[in-house]
């Protein structure tokens, strides 16, 4: 059909030039990407290197600072979600946007520019039935299973008369089931022309269900592959890039172990077991979701274990992964932040001494090389990157034996990066056993002994940090234990 | 930077040394032309009458900067001052310390409950200390009959106590002396630091391995505690137990710690600015009644007044 053909071919939108930053940090430098009508168009790249983020940019819920989209070859201005209803952009969070309280029908009218003055059956039920949901349109949507939301979203989706479809990681929480239904509907959208852009870092699905994929890294666009004429092994390097050799990591003599997992598994962890020995930095790689937080919630006791065992012959310490939320109190100073958990030891029958409360502090804060305009700063005051050495000084004030770090370098700057290096360096040569959570990988393997990769919840693959490379870490936590790793 | 923040602080009290100016500036005269708002007795009133609010507004800060609320502390007061009276005029003991610590424990009992309650169930205390402020009423009646119970103007024990706890400087008194524990307890022990810590960031404080539970279970305690005490200053007063009294204290309460420039969210505030929030109540209570405003109007007046010290602290407040 050569009709067909010519809509296939079009390019539908086209960004260029996009730009972002939060604070300090970048999330996108200058990405762009163009997709055509009748094509399923991947967006890849490791966690942090800005797929969501232009994503939403060209769903208008979040403003570029700078670059330009086009539609159709017109340059458009999207500045809320109404503007990209209008223009035809339709987005599926990874969260979907749902309300769970208010039923299916009214999800899909709700904000809608396009139901106004129409009977909600009527004007509902030819979407439901185009993405294969059987439902009540006033049936709630907290009763439906998580993989019929997902179908009522892209029906929302379509009922906004979208032709440009964006979804944002869609079969994260979606059981194998639902994950091959939506497949089937992606490939039905396509091949009526719909244009859908696949955010994703799952190789298996993109080869099944992309034609084409852009790959970001670091927020900038890598380039553009056509999948039949690309590898795993291309795309994976693509994303990684070539970074700094590694220098090697001096070797660390056995020694007892000082934290023994057999067979943890809870809600999100599947049998996981490994050794943790004293001086030992176990590096734990893996994307997010795949059970790398989960696994410091349970060691820590704050998951419920379902079976297995943690035998630790020390206290475990954890900082947590997102420091505003989890980890410090804003609100507060430096000085009571960081000697919340050995208050204690500063204080006589329960009256805090504030002198001791500070020469507890001094020599961790010169140690960490703190920065902060005085102790008895609130917070906010302070940078990102001293904002995690205040979270990181709470727990070497406690002194941990095992010390679980969550991704302790995200969002921070060089400088403050290396010195948390130096700092997880210090304690292992000390004797504590560290478990280190990161999504660089560069930094996995400068700072560990050996490398743990999650998937789903699994232990992937296992390697001494000096047999690793960045591709098969990558690989491994793509697709599973597909390279072969040196084991250990 | 440190002037502008000093400032900052110093709003809630800046706002108060102006109400204070305002108040002698329109105060009425007496016969030898003084001003009577800085007569020594109106100034001593002006304690006296806020030392119960006052009170309960302390433990009340405490409260709130965990994040919660408590609606509940009317209805213990009123259950305090009902018991205090039944022990002494219905004769229960002869010792008038024996009746407060009833009276006192009884309350303390009642908070426990609520932040058992809120601790165990993660349900809001919102709804919690409402559920006790309905049911604590209901048991101050239940147990009077819903009768006033009179203390003596006679000579017995009950009157005894009642003229002991309603002098001035007993009730005053009392406030200062709770004032300074509090502000102490916050500013310098490990367990002011756990309140400020689990209302700031709740989960932040799980991960640190705070005792959120049991710091949730003490402030609500000493709230029903310093209620309870309330309630016997008084019963004092007031010369009987009353079952219907202390009604919308809670709010006066919340009033005075929310002017005084505690955040209703939590993590943020002090017992200093909790004392001024209920002077500049009291002082602004007693300016419009020595002008005989209306009552109705001295309301109105009050919300707006409410409305103004929030609106002005929220200037300095960071992003």
């Amino acid at each position: 059909m050569p009709t067909g053909e010519t809509v296939r071919m079009a390019t539908v939108l086209a960004a260029a030039g996009i730009s972002k930053h939060y604070g300090g940090v970048y999330a996108l430098k200058g990405a762009h990407f163009e997709v055509r009508a009748g094509e399923v168009h991947a967006l890849m790249g490791e966690n942090g290197a800005g797929k969501s983020t232009l994503a939403r940019i060209v769903a208008g819920s979040t403003r570029a600072d700078s670059g330009t989209i086009a539609i159709d070859g017109r340059a458009v201005r999207i500045a809320s979600p109404v503007d990209a209803q209008r223009l035809g952009i339709g987005i599926i969070y990874q969260e979907l946007d749902l309300f769970p309280s208010l039923t299916a029908g009214e999800n899909i009218v709700i904000g809608n520019l396009h139901a106004a003055g129409q009977r909600m059956e009527a004007f509902c039920r030819p979407y439901l039935d185009q993405v294969g949901l059987e439902c009540e349109v006033r049936r709630p949507v907290s009763s439906l299973p998580i993989g019929q939301r997902q179908l009522l979203a892209i029906a929302r989706a379509l009922s906004m008369s979208a032709r440009i479809i964006l979804m944002d990681e869609p079969t994260s929480s979606l059981s194998e089931d639902a994950a091959e239904r939506l497949f089937g509907l992606i490939r039905d959208l396509k091949r009526s022309g719909f244009a859908i852009v696949y955010v994703s870092h799952k190789m298996d699905e993109i080869f099944r269900l992309a034609d084409r994929a852009t790959v970001l890294r670091d927020g900038a666009t890598v380039g553009t592959v056509e999948m039949p004429s690309t590898s795993a092994e291309e795309l994976i390097h693509m994303m990684v890039g070539r970074q700094l050799a590694v220098t090697a990591r001096r070797e660390r003599t056995a020694a007892d172990p000082i934290l023994m997992v057999r067979g943890l598994t809870t809600t999100m962890l599947k049998d996981v077991s490994f050794e943790l020995r004293h001086g030992e930095v176990l590096g734990i790689a893996g994307l997010v979701g795949s059970g790398r937080s989960e696994l410091g919630a349970a060691l820590y006791g704050l998951d419920r274990i379902v079976s297995g065992s943690i035998e630790a012959r020390a206290a475990i310490g954890l900082v947590p992964e997102d420091r505003r939320l989890q980890g410090l109190m804003m609100q507060m100073s430096v000085l009571e932040n960081s000697t919340l958990r050995v208050l204690g030891r500063v204080a006589r029958f329960g009256w805090l001494d504030r002198r001791r409360e500070a020469a507890e502090l001094a020599p961790v804060a010169r140690d960490l090389a703190l920065n902060c305009p005085s102790v008895d700063a609130p917070l906010n005051r302070l940078s990102g990157g001293n904002q995690q050495k205040v979270l990181l000084s709470r727990w070497l004030l406690a002194r941990p034996g095992v010390l679980f770090l969550d991704d302790p370098t995200r969002g921070i700057d060089v400088g403050a990066k290396q010195d948390i290096y130096r700092m997880i360096d210090e304690l292992a040569a000390g004797g504590a056993g560290i478990l280190l959570v990161s999504s660089e990988l560069p930094e996995l393997l400068r700072c560990s002994d050996r490398i743990l990769v999650l998937r789903d919840g699994r232990i992937a693959a296992r390697y001494y940090a000096r047999d690793a490379t960045q591709e098969k870490i990558m690989a491994a936590a793509a697709f599973g234990d597909f390279i072969d790793g040196a084991r250990c | 930077m440190r002037a502008i923040a000093l400032l900052r602080r110093a709003q809630s009290l800046t706002a108060l040394a102006g109400i204070v100016i305002l108040a002698i500036a329109i105060s009425p005269t007496a016969g030898d032309g003084s001003r009577i708002f800085l007569q020594a007795g109106n100034l001593t009133d002006i304690l006296r009458q806020i030392s119960l609010i006052g009170i309960i507004s302390l433990a009340m800060t405490f409260v709130i900067l965990t994040g919660g609320i408590d609606l509940s502390v009317g209805s213990i007061l009123a259950l305090s001052t009902s018991l205090v009276a039944m022990w002494l005029a219905r004769g229960y003991t002869q010792h008038i310390a024996v009746a407060i610590l009833v009276a006192v424990a009884a309350s303390g009992a009642m908070g426990a409950i609520n932040g058992g309650v809120i601790a165990a169930t993660r349900m809001q205390p919102f709804v919690v200390t409402l559920a006790s402020m309905i049911g604590v009423r209901g048991l101050a009646k239940w147990i009077t009959s819903n009768q006033n119970i009179d203390i003596g103007f006679g000579r017995d024990l009950a009157a005894e106590f009642a003229a002991t706890f309603r002098e001035k400087a007993i009730v005053i008194g009392s406030y200062a002396v709770a004032a300074a524990i509090f502000w102490l307890v916050l500013a310098r022990t490990v367990f002011g630091r756990h309140v400020r810590a689990v209302g700031d960031n709740e989960r932040a404080a799980e991960y640190a391995g705070l005792p959120i539970r049991r710091t949730k279970i003490w402030v609500y305690m000493l709230s029903g505690l310093l209620s309870g005490a309330a309630g016997v200053l008084y019963a004092a007063e007031n010369h009987q137990g009353n079952p219907n009294a202390g009604v919308a204290y809670e709010l006066d309460a919340i009033a005075a710690v929310v002017i005084g420039g505690t955040r209703l969210s939590g993590g943020k505030g002090s017992i200093s600015g909790t004392i001024v929030g209920t002077l500049i109540m009291g002082v602004l209570t007693n300016m419009l009644r020595l002008n005989n405003v209306d009552s109705n109007v001295e309301m109105m007046i009050k919300a707006v007044i409410i409305v103004l010290a929030v609106a002005v602290q929220r200037e300095g407040k960071e992003s």
